[in-house]
Order: structure tokens, then sequence, then C-alpha cells
């Protein structure tokens, strides 16, 4: 087969997948459902699915691309009215596929996955709420002209943020626990055809 | 399905703003964007109003889909003046109810924010409105091409967001194709406890994944097949092009951008 200098097919290929997983992502992402106990922004969906299987089959980064897909796709597609919560977003996705991503290329099994999406959920919840005290509810305020008061801030974190994260990994995790035993042997397979 | 989602919030149409450089809507929205937190007067906000609406007026799209768009932040636009009502407490007393006193500053404040909120909200759903996301795609890549001396793979991520957009609608009734197979064969996503409507996406997505690489495999050897060898040297379907309307809008805005800032109360 002739191998051009500046493109390999393995590369090309690379490039596709991910952009269809991305894809997958945001047609997941608008099949969400709000939780009946939450407000209605925090909504749980299972964009990060495809970003999860991603990043076992090939790399972290991978998964932080198909996440990334995403969120640039959901802004193309309907403007930029919110772009706080777009790179919020981001940012939650990444801090939960990072953590499932490297323990699995760590320790490979089904208990490296548990014990990485048991890490990723504590990763984004922590990671979140500070992110969000700190940057995010500032921002908001300050785009809305609202004074973010430290109780304001407290409160939201505590009561939102932070068990939001906690359930919303949880969800995630109890959907791709049994989809990853389903799809193991599937997955290792595809992992030797994309190193070879 | 979500309709929506296939084409966007996009509304057809040959106006003037439709037939704009999609680079133009771009720069031209995001100076807006940033020059909005600069209007503090009356006069400054009737300047943007003003510009909002002629360029909507322009757009000729029809107002029940620009009143869409605001569906969601309505709310927070009503919650943000009723929020500056009850905590400003500048100027004279105008009204007291149940023992809230309502401030005139507070009234000027909420409502200054409030169309600081609705102007922004106005002018970047404009951008959705009038311009395909391919377009916004095309535009994207162009604008980002100096990034490319930083080794920043700007071509690639051009091609991903294109292969992306084109497949939405395809990946979607993809998956409505198995959810109803899926149903037919007595599986219940809607009702149930929530660890078993959970189980239920399990064999969604499996056929989904299995099928987006089957996809991508014979997508990469048909690219391949054609000759397929990264950004360089390749020539473009659709070509960007700058016109004089292009240049019309940059003047007027630039015009819109100084009166802001000369009526503007420092």
């Amino acid at each position: 087969m002739m191998e051009n200098k500046n493109y390999s097919s393995s590369r090309l290929f690379k490039l596709i997948i991910l952009s269809l997983l991305g894809t997958i992502s945001l047609v997941l992402f608008f099949l969400n459902f709000p939780l009946p106990f939450l407000p209605s922004y925090l909504k749980i969906d299972f964009s990060d699915v495809p970003a999860l299987m991603a990043s076992l089959i090939f790399s972290p980064m991978a998964g932080v691309i198909v996440v990334a897909i995403k969120n640039v796709l959901y802004l193309a597609i309907s403007g930029a009215g919110d772009p706080i919560g777009v790179i919020a977003n981001f940012l939650a996705g990444a801090m939960f596929v990072i953590p499932v991503s490297m323990l699995y290329h760590r320790f490979k099994g089904v208990k490296s996955v548990v014990s990485g999406l048991v890490t990723g959920t504590l990763i984004m919840a922590v990671g979140m709420s500070v992110l969000n005290y700190f940057i995010i509810l500032p921002a908001y305020g300050k785009f809305m002209g609202w004074d973010m008061t430290e109780q304001f801030k407290w409160f939201s974190v505590y009561a939102g943020v932070l068990p939001f994260n906690i359930i919303k990994g949880i969800i995630v995790g109890l959907l791709f626990v049994p989809l990853f035993i389903k799809m193991k042997s599937w997955i290792e397979q595809k992992q030797m055809k994309a190193a070879a | 399905m979500n309709n929506s989602l296939i084409i966007g919030q996009y509304v057809p149409g040959n106006s003037l703003i439709h037939r704009l450089d999609p680079r133009t809507k771009i720069t031209v929205i995001f100076f807006f964007v940033f020059i909005v937190f600069f209007a503090n007067n009356v006069v400054s906000y009737s300047i943007l109003t003003l510009f909002a609406i002629a360029c909507i007026v322009t757009s000729r799209v029809p107002i029940r889909f620009i009143a869409k768009g605001l569906t969601p932040v309505w709310f927070l636009i009503i919650f943000t003046f009723i929020l500056h009502l009850i905590v400003t407490k500048e100027g004279t007393v105008l009204l007291e109810i149940l023992g809230f006193k309502i401030y005139s500053g507070g009234v000027i404040q909420g409502f200054a924010i409030s169309m600081r909120f609705f102007l922004l909200i106005l002018v970047t759903s404009l951008l959705t409105l009038t311009t395909t996301p391919i377009e916004i795609t095309d535009a994207i890549e162009e604008m980002l091409h100096p990034l490319k001396k930083l080794k920043f793979p700007v071509h690639e991520l051009a091609l991903m967001m294109s292969i992306s957009l084109r497949f939405i609608p395809t990946l979607m009734q993809e998956t409505e194709k198995i959810s109803k197979a899926q149903a037919s064969r007595g599986v219940d996503f809607k009702t149930g406890p929530i660890k078993e409507r959970i189980k239920a996406i399990v064999p969604l997505l499996i056929p989904l994944f299995i099928s987006a690489f089957k996809r991508a495999e014979e997508l990469a050897m048909a690219m391949e097949a054609r000759g397929y060898q990264g950004g360089e040297g390749r020539t473009k379907l659709r070509e960007l092009k700058i016109e004089k309307r292009d240049m019309l809008i940059f003047v007027l805005f630039v015009f819109v951008i100084a009166g802001l800032f000369y009526f503007r109360s420092w």
C-alpha cells in the first residue's frame, strides 16, 4: 500500500471516527431527560458515553476531542447565546473522561473502568464546584449584572453543582459499565486495529 | 425527534444579511457582544437597539422565529429585571408594595441590564438564523487560518466539523430506527424505574457505535481512493469572498461603534 508522507490512513480514520462519535454525542445530548428533583437547567444526558468509548479505544485525548466536537457543534447549531455554559460543559466532560481513560489504560479490565468512573465522578464534581465558585458563577454574574453574594455561590454549589455532578456521574456510570462489559471484546479488537 | 437539530435554527432566505460573508457576520457579532457592555445611557443603548432592529428588518426573518429563539431566556431576562428592582436602592422611591420600596435607580438599572442581555441574545441568534452551520464552519476555518503557523490543525478541525454536521441527520435517523426496532421487541424507554430505563439504552448504543465504526472505515477508504491527503493544496467547493456589501456593513458598524463611544457617558 502506498504510504503518504503527510497523511496515514489510520490518522484519517481516527479523524472520521472521532467526528462521528462527536455527532452521536450531540444526538444523545439532545435526548436529555431532566431529573424530577433537580432544577430544569441541570439536565442529565448520555453525551459523555461516546467520549468514554473513544477514550478507551484510543487515548484520553481522543475522549477530550469528542467532548470538544460536541460542544463546538452545539455552538454552531444553537448560536452563541450561552458561551459560558458551553465552556463549562466541555470542562466537566474532560474532567470526567480523562481519569476513566487513564486508569483503564494503566490497569485494563472492568474493575479499572469502575474505579475510573468513581474517580472521574469525584474529580468532575469537585472540579466543577471549584470552577463554579471561583469562575463560572462570577462570570454569569458579570454577564447578567447580578451581585453574586457569597451565600448565593455557596448555596448553588452545595445544593446544585455538587449533587448534580455526582448524580450525573452515577447515572452515566450505571449505563457505561454494562455497556463496557457487553462490548469489551469488541473494544479490545478495535484497540489492536488502531495500534497496528 | 427534535427537527431543529438537523438544520439548526437556519431560516432559508435571500436577504442582504443572508448573503453576507459568514466571516463578516461573525466578526461584527463578536465586536457587538463586546461593545454592548460599554453602553451606559439612553442614547448609547438606542444606537445599539437601532442597529439590532435594522439587522433584523433587513434579514426578513419572520418575528416568530426570533421569538422562538428567545423563549429559553425570557425567564432569565425577567428574573434579572425583578432582582434589580428589589436589590438596588438608589434614587427616589417610586412605589411601595407590601413594604417593598421600588427605587427609580432599580428600574433604570434593571431595564438597562435586561436590555443588554436582550440585545446580546437577539444579535447572536440572528447569526444562526441566517447562516447555515456549514457556512459557519467554513468561516471558522478561514478565520483560524493564521493559527496554522503555530501548528494548530485548522484544516483537520474544519474537516471534522463538516463530517460531524453532515452525519447529524443520518445518525439521528439511525438512532430513531434502532429505538423503534427495540420498542417493537418490547423495550420500554419511557416508564419504569430509572435503573431499568438506563439499562434499556445499552442495546440502543451498541449498534450505534458498531455502525459508526463501519461508516468511518468506509468513508476513510472512499476519501483515500479519491486521493485525499490532508489540507495542502486542496481546492474548495464553497469559496468565501468579501463583497461590496460586506464592506458596507463594516463601515456602518464602525459608525455604530464611533457613535456609541461618542455618546456614552464617561
